[in-house]
């Protein structure tokens, strides 16, 4: 069992992570509202969109079952525990024992896996749909995502995120140009595990990878938008966590502890702002045609495989 | 009765008193059905209490006897991989038995006397093969297995049964060819059967490599690997269903337990390749057994290919601790077999779950065409509940077994990546991007099966009108869904008990793998997992918003579920009705079209049936050359005779009275 402060810090970081969840969809909104010369609804309407349907009813079709009903939660709650695992504030993670990166890509894959079927128990075709492609992506996704943690982790001798963390922050790059190309690589599986064009555009389109969706109301939908919101902040941190930690707390001096309370919301803007500005700047695509996209970012991957085995 | 190898002996005398029993009371059936049940409950608990100690104490029990062969003594051994064969085959029948007890009836008037019977023999030639330590009873068992297993296969009589069955007795009874010929060249250098003498002669070279490339090929078809996979998605779903979950859950693991036993416990996996060629095949097998699988549209059909993902990926384990032997890193040696022997068990687990669940939607609709099914969730809550828990861990989700097996396997691979070998660099990285797609692909897969059995809509009538399955059924199926629960949370206590398997195999000190709850591959240093710690928090996060919804509820409206599901002006259009082939296996067919066509030009099925084909036609060229140069030459020539002789017979009485005074003549003239 980890200490009851790194307890604290780590409920703490999920805590921090799940309130600005909204915000920083409200960040992407808005910039998409400006490159489509909109005024747009302002960066606080994902909050105000929550608490409206916190009060409204759930209301749902006959056919769906139990899992439809729990799959909001569980989704949430999943992501709550990387929130709580992932080095946020700090080099290392404070929940060690679950900081694994092979536990986070299962982890990921358990909401991947409730948040299609409830779109094919919500017995809705639009929602079975979306869950068919949501499955599809995971298959098009996890690989590339893997092989570049696997190319830092075998850099670095760990699959502990913390240590990752921890080596690349101490400086020694060991093998800058594979770390490089894998940040790459990860960077791309993010960008579309964050639910991006031109991979999906999930405030137009029903069918798309936010499908399951459709027939979620109410209290149900609002816990399921905190949940997708904040997948979408984990994954971002996931990011900056294990490759670009620079500004988190080595020791827990006031110095330290206010360059990283100020470095966290400026380095997930920055994420935010970036990956909203290419998603704007891109065509939809043709779904079909997503897996020769994909190539490209397992290519990557691939490259610094390679790199590290010749050891540039 | 307190030695293990006496309860062993128990339990193997009650499968067959079992199997005796279902044949005398033939024209009692529901007495043989609940005899054969009994028997095969008891025999399983028999054997797990047989099993336990010597897997918890690691220690290896011998005995010996002449036999009534003289050529052949009877050895039996019970060392700890036997004794952990001995356990999963065990949970499994005891647990199997139980279903049976109610699925059986549905046998009723079609020979279930004959079920119980051959299902008796089957599990008793199992837990006598794993035990025997002496090559001539060892293929006695192995051929026993065999022909026992046929005889479920071929149950239902129909006719894809029959080719099923007749499919599976080939590659069979090729494999255990291939096997005979590996003992044979071992026995030719030994001079005796035993396996002991085997162990003694620490071959070398290239009749080593012949050895173990015969046993591993033989063995492999039995374990269902690519290429050697085609019978099993045929055999397995043909028998009925609890047949079907142990010939899944523990028969194919008794060909990767002969890959083991030849290549490390007799041969000593002395190169290095050996177990990268295991690791390849059990790579390929795993991404291309579960890319079929979701093409799959039957249910059980799509378990058992799923079952040759699963061997994949023991046999990876397998492949990473033969490694780890022949290049002296003893860790990796451990971390991979143990990464196998839990994979192993939790396989046995959650593919028998998933198996005994079809079963239990095949008894109450009829049918395994999962378009044909939906909407059970409701109509089968149990049947669901626990359905969904194999599916679950099928696809290796935190916190349940299949999860820390393939988490082993995944750090087996990575410690690999870590060598200075530039092969073994190179190998374990791709095992590992392989067994991401695997999982990434079981994940669309189960989410298919469970998501188009079990909700949304009924698609027919017999789904519509499904009800629960029995209570034995039911209670068996949530015992296995209980026990991948107790795999996957008391992983910090089952992992030591592989690691001490393992260790057996290796000749090593037992690697240290779990401190309290925590689990490590053997250094802390390069990861470190709690599952009790995973398994609270993600019980107890979700409270969170549960916490959050309740307490801003207001004046908020409880749930309301009614109502049809919002499709757009499109709910009578079929095309957008969710079906198996257009869920998940349509994009993912399309985008891996290249490996789907790998599976018609390489499956030695179609090969075969090319072959033949080709016999065939050459032979309906051939047959009528007789015909066609010389009978009908011969005909021809008749014929034209005929018709030369028709112009004799022209119709006029005059010509006729010419010819009867032409004859006259001649006669006359030949008188004279």
């Amino acid at each position: 069992m980890p200490s009851f402060d790194l307890l604290c810090l780590a409920v703490l970081q999920a805590v921090v992570l799940l309130a600005i969840a909204p915000l920083m969809t409200g960040v992407s909104r808005m910039i998409r509202a400006r490159m489509h010369s909109r005024r747009g609804p302002g960066v606080l309407q994902d909050y105000r969109d929550i608490v409206k349907l916190l009060k409204r009813q759930d209301v749902a079709p006959a056919s769906a079952g139990f899992v439809f009903q729990a799959t909001p939660y569980v989704l949430l709650g999943a992501m709550l525990l990387l929130a709580m695992a992932l080095p946020v504030f700090t080099r290392h993670s404070p929940v060690g024992a679950a900081a694994d990166l092979i536990t986070f890509a299962y982890v990921f894959a358990l909401a991947r896996f409730f948040f299609a079927l409830s779109g094919l128990d919500s017995g809705s075709s639009f929602a079975g749909i979306g869950a068919s492609r949501e499955v599809t992506m995971g298959v098009l996704v996890e690989p590339t995502m893997i092989l570049s943690l696997v190319v830092v982790a075998l850099v670095e001798g760990s699959t502990n995120l913390g240590s990752m963390s921890a080596s690349i922050a101490g400086g020694y790059l060991q093998a800058p140009m594979a770390i490089l190309l894998a940040m790459a690589a990860f960077a791309f599986t993010v960008f579309i595990e964050m639910g991006k064009l031109p991979f999906d555009m999930a405030e137009a389109e029903q069918e798309l990878q936010e499908g399951p969706l459709t027939e979620y109301s109410g209290a149900s939908l609002a816990v399921l938008k905190l949940g997708l919101g904040l997948k979408k902040i984990v994954l971002a941190q996931f990011l900056l966590g294990v490759f670009l930690p620079f500004g988190n707390l080595d020791t827990f001096t006031a110095g330290d502890i206010a360059l990283a309370v100020f470095a966290l919301p400026a380095k997930l803007l920055a994420i935010f702002v970036l990956a909203g500005l290419i998603e704007n700047s891109m065509a939809r695509g043709r779904y079909m045609l997503t897996s020769r996209v994909t190539w490209i970012g397992f290519g990557c991957a691939v490259l610094a495989f390679v790199f590290y085995l010749t050891g540039l | 009765m307190n030695t293990p190898l006496e309860l062993l002996l128990l339990s193997v005398l009650l499968y067959l008193a079992g199997a005796l029993g279902s044949l005398l009371l033939a024209r009692r059936e529901s007495l043989a059905i609940l005899c054969s049940g009994v028997t095969g409950l008891l025999g399983g608990v028999v054997g797990v209490v047989a099993s336990l100690p010597v897997l918890l104490s690691g220690t290896t029990q011998r005995f010996v006897t002449d036999g009534p062969f003289a050529f052949a003594h009877f050895a039996a051994r019970l060392d700890p991989l036997a004794a952990l064969m001995v356990f999963v085959i065990s949970v499994l029948v005891a647990v199997c038995s139980l279903y049976a007890t109610a699925y059986v009836r549905e046998y009723a008037g079609r020979g279930a006397w004959a079920m119980g019977f051959f299902m008796n023999l089957f599990v008793a030639s199992m837990v006598a093969l794993v035990v025997s330590d002496n090559a001539f009873y060892f293929l006695i068992f192995f051929e026993m297995m065999s022909l026992a297993s046929y005889f479920l296969v071929i149950f239902d009589q129909h006719e894809e049964a029959v080719s099923a069955g007749f499919l599976y007795f080939l590659i069979a009874h090729a494999g255990s060819v291939l096997i005979m010929a590996a003992f044979f060249i071992l026995y030719s250098h030994s001079g005796n059967l035993d396996f002991d003498s085997f162990r003694a002669l620490h071959l070398t070279g290239p009749m080593a490599s012949l050895v173990f490339l015969l046993a591993f090929v033989g063995f492999g078809a039995k374990a269902g690997m690519v290429p050697l996979h085609s019978w099993l998605p045929r055999a397995h779903p043909a028998a009925p269903s609890h047949a079907s979950a142990l010939m899944s859950g523990v028969m194919v693991k008794v060909g990767v337990f002969g890959i083991i036993k030849v290549g490390i416990d007799l041969l000593g996996a002395t190169a290095s390749w050996w177990g990268l060629l295991v690791l390849a095949v059990g790579a390929i097998s795993a991404v291309l057994g579960v890319l079929y699988a979701l093409a799959e549209k039957d249910l059980k059909r799509l378990l058992a290919y799923s079952t040759v993902e699963n061997v994949g990926i023991i046999l990876m384990g397998v492949g990473a601790g033969m490694v780890g032997i022949a290049a002296h890193l003893p860790l990796l040696a451990a971390i991979g077999l143990l990464a196998a022997f839990y994979h192993l068990l939790n396989h046995a687990a959650f593919k028998g779950l998933l198996f005994l669940g079809a079963g239990a939607i095949l008894y109450r609709t009829h049918t395994k065409d999962m378009d044909q099914l939906g909407g059970l969730a409701t109509r089968m809550p149990w049947t669901a509940g626990a359905f969904l828990i194999g599916a679950m861990a099928i696809c290796a989700l935190p916190p349940l077994n299949g999860f820390v097996s393939e988490w082993f396997t995944y750090q087996a691979l990575f410690s690999m990546g870590g060598t200075s070998d530039i092969f073994l660099r190179l190998a374990g990285p791709v095992g590992m991007v392989m067994l991401a797609l695997t999982g990434a692909l079981a994940a669309a897969c189960f989410v298919k099966a469970y998501g188009l059995s079990f909700s949304g809509l009924p698609r027919s009538a017999h789904a519509e009108h499904a009800q629960e399955a029995p209570l034995p059924m039911v209670i068996a199926m949530l015992l296995l869904a209980g026990f991948i629960v107790l795999c996957g949370v008391g992983a910090a206590w089952v992992s030591p008990v592989m690691a001490t398997v393992a260790a057996s195999l290796t000749q090593s000190a037992t690697a240290p793998v779990a401190i309290g709850h925590t689990l490590f591959p053997g250094d802390p240093g390069q990861a470190h997992l709690s599952i009790p710690l995973v398994t609270v928090l993600l019980l107890a996060l979700p409270m969170l918003p549960i916490l959050l919804v309740a307490g801003l509820r207001g004046a908020r409206l409880g749930r309301r579920h009614g109502g049809d599901a919002w499709a757009c002006g499109y709910a009578q259009e079929q095309a957008m009705v969710p079906s198996a082939a257009g869920f998940a296996a349509q994009p993912l067919g399309q985008m891996f079209a290249p490996l789907y066509r790998v599976r018609d030009t390489l499956d030695p099925g179609s090969v075969s049936r090319r072959a033949v084909q080709w016999c065939i036609d050459a032979t309906t060229r051939l047959e009528p050359l007789w015909d066609a140069k010389v009978v009908q030459g011969v005909v021809e020539g008749v014929q034209w005779s005929g018709r030369k002789i028709q112009h004799l017979q022209h119709g006029d009485f005059r010509v006729y009275c010419l010819y009867v005074v032409a004859t006259l003549v001649v006669l006359l003239l030949v008188a004279v």
